[in-house]
């Protein structure tokens, strides 16, 4: 009962959503044939979009490339995060550590938004790229936040005592190191994923990483904005969807979060 | 003092190396350009003539180092280099564009910084009751959105359905200060993402420093509650909202982008897609280094803002 009453906004918020861009593609089936652009009702239940395709056939498919690429590049930041923050951490060369951690605090000086659309410019990326650039631009801040979490566990004594016991740096790392800190990593997984999810939307809405004429919820909002005062579905149901998703995804991580702090009790003075 | 200064001497170095970062790394990825600038900006109809022209316009014969040198030795003066698309200097499309987007900047920080503090003074003062859940939630759920979603349905309901607001800032131009309807909704969609992160940090600092012992000595001193929360335990609450405000520039700046292209505002950010569409690289670069440049001297800004409020706390570098 107080789990649903902590994850049932977030979840009643993100299911819609979710599961549009999980079983959507399944459920939509073929194609309906094209009709003129931007019309209302005849046979659409939400109309067709602006080069003629239903938008309700658009709307089941355009879920899955937001939710895959942003899932795909959260993984892919933590792949070169981890190694690169936990030797940091646990490096007793001062210049090691320098050498690893100082050019993550120069790289993030540079707006991620501002980064995405200077390499776009130079190298125009498909969906593979966008995950790559996503997940370039979100690695400086998950290093240093897997670095602080580690560097607070390796100065316990414990990894002391097993450094001294002569144990293998990978042991120490792996086994001791990354067990402890899994859930202060989870915790900053869920909000980095929030945090990618906008990126990967605001990107596809600006047109980097997609096709002009793409199933996804944002590239539908940009391009169905020319017909927003006579069709408005196109653009208004995927923007609420994103809406959806975004809101309900960080309504869930906080409630997640939770349970990591304890409760403080009562009202302090 | 001596810690002070030598704090603040690392903290500038920092910026320094930040801004000579962003220069390279700007120089570094039109460099990297597979062919040449001249071979991407022909594009699908390559023209040897026209591609030799650009060759010989941005000297891209020569070896890099002397490019770079000669770049930053425009920057320094203030000369950006020429477009390519218009042969204009990108110092006149900086000027264009500078006005809206000061304009559009300055109205939000303007209004964030007591609408984030306010909101979140108001949800530590009722803490755990009505209103501070209806805030703490409602800034939670807005935190994550992405501004065009936000933006484009906002323009359906205010502009399109009910008409109160005009649904863009087409043909308003330079004149967007004459016209504050249109501008309601840009700095409302801006607005939106820096002031629930600004008050969420505010709530939580707040109502640290309202149970800590000084707070408790100084109502014990008999000092009026106004003064207290506002005198003493704010100043406190607002060190770690400093350095997240700081990070809010970054937002800004990509909110900015995102809102120009929303409302057709013709501000830098519009500059920035139209150049990036035009694969135009001397403007992309141009606006690049401006962009981040004042997130650096913002950033550093903030910083110091933030060593001078809570000087115990240990700040980056």
């Amino acid at each position: 009962m107080r789990r649903l009453r902590r994850y049932g906004p977030g979840a009643a918020v993100a299911a819609l959503p979710l599961g549009l861009a999980l079983a959507g593609p399944y459920l939509a089936g073929e194609a309906p044939a094209r009709a003129a652009s931007f019309t209302l009702g005849e046979g659409y239940r939400l109309g067709t979009d602006f080069v003629g395709r239903d938008v309700v056939h658009q709307v089941l498919l355009g879920g899955r490339p937001v939710v895959l690429v942003a899932l795909a590049a959260t993984l892919l930041a933590y792949l070169v995060a981890l190694p690169v923050g936990l030797a940091g951490a646990l490096t007793h060369r001062r210049w090691l550590e320098e050498l690893l951690m100082r050019p993550l605090d120069v790289l993030l000086a540079v707006p991620s938004l501002l980064m995405m659309l200077l390499v776009a410019a130079v190298f125009p990326p498909g969906a593979a790229g966008l995950v790559l650039l996503v997940a370039f631009v979100s690695v400086p801040d998950a290093a240093r936040i897997v670095r602080a979490a580690a560097a607070e566990v390796a100065s316990r004594p414990a990894v002391e005592a097993l450094r001294m016991q002569g144990e293998s740096w990978w042991r120490l790392a792996v086994g001791h190191v990354g067990r402890s800190i899994a859930r202060t990593l989870a915790a900053d997984a869920g909000i980095r994923l929030t945090g990618v999810l906008y990126l990967v939307a605001t990107a596809a809405f600006l047109g980097i990483g997609v096709a002009p004429d793409a199933s996804d919820w944002a590239v539908m909002v940009d391009r169905n904005r020319t017909g927003l005062l006579i069709q408005p579905w196109a653009v208004v149901v995927p923007a609420l969807l994103i809406i959806a998703l975004t809101m309900g995804s960080n309504l869930l991580v906080d409630a997640a979060m939770e349970n990591r702090t304890p409760p403080r009790k009562g009202r302090r003075p | 003092m001596n810690g002070l200064r030598s704090w603040i001497a690392r903290r500038l170095v920092l910026g320094a190396l930040q801004t000579a970062a962003v220069v390279l790394l700007v120089f570094a990825l039109t460099e990297a350009l597979p062919g040449d600038a001249a071979v991407a900006f022909a594009g699908d109809q390559p023209d040897p003539e026209r591609i030799a022209a650009v060759r010989e316009a941005m000297g891209l014969d020569r070896p890099a180092h002397e490019r770079l040198a000669e770049w930053v030795r425009g920057l320094l003066h203030g000369d950006f280099g020429t477009s390519l698309t218009s042969g204009r200097p990108v110092s006149g499309f900086l000027a264009d564009g500078f006005g809206p987007t000061l304009l559009l900047a300055g109205l939000t920080v303007l209004l964030l910084v007591p609408l984030g503090v306010g909101l979140g003074v108001l949800a530590a003062r009722h803490e755990g009751r009505f209103t501070d859940r209806l805030i703490s939630s409602a800034t939670l759920g807005v935190y994550a959105v992405p501004e065009f979603a936000l933006g484009v349905l906002l323009v359906s309901v205010f502009a399109l359905r009910l008409g109160w607001l005009p649904p863009t800032a087409v043909g308003y131009g330079d004149g967007l200060l004459a016209h504050p309807a249109a501008l309601v909704l840009p700095v409302l969609v801006l607005l939106a993402r820096p002031v629930c992160s600004l008050a969420r940090l505010v709530r939580a600092g707040m109502i640290e420093a309202l149970a800590a012992p000084y707070t408790a000595q100084a109502r014990r001193y008999g000092l009026s509650g106004t003064r207290v929360r506002y005198g003493h335990a704010l100043p406190n609450a607002l060190a770690p909202a400093t350095q997240q405000l700081a990070r809010t520039i970054d937002w800004l700046l990509c909110g900015v982008i995102v809102v120009e292209a929303l409302y057709v505002i013709p501000g830098l950010g519009t500059v920035l897609m139209n150049a990036v569409a035009d694969r135009d690289i001397p403007v992309v670069q141009g606006l690049a280094v401006v962009f981040g440049l004042a997130t650096v001297v913002l950033n550093l800004g903030a910083d110091l803002v933030t060593h001078r409020l809570a000087p115990r706390s240990e700040v980056a570098a």
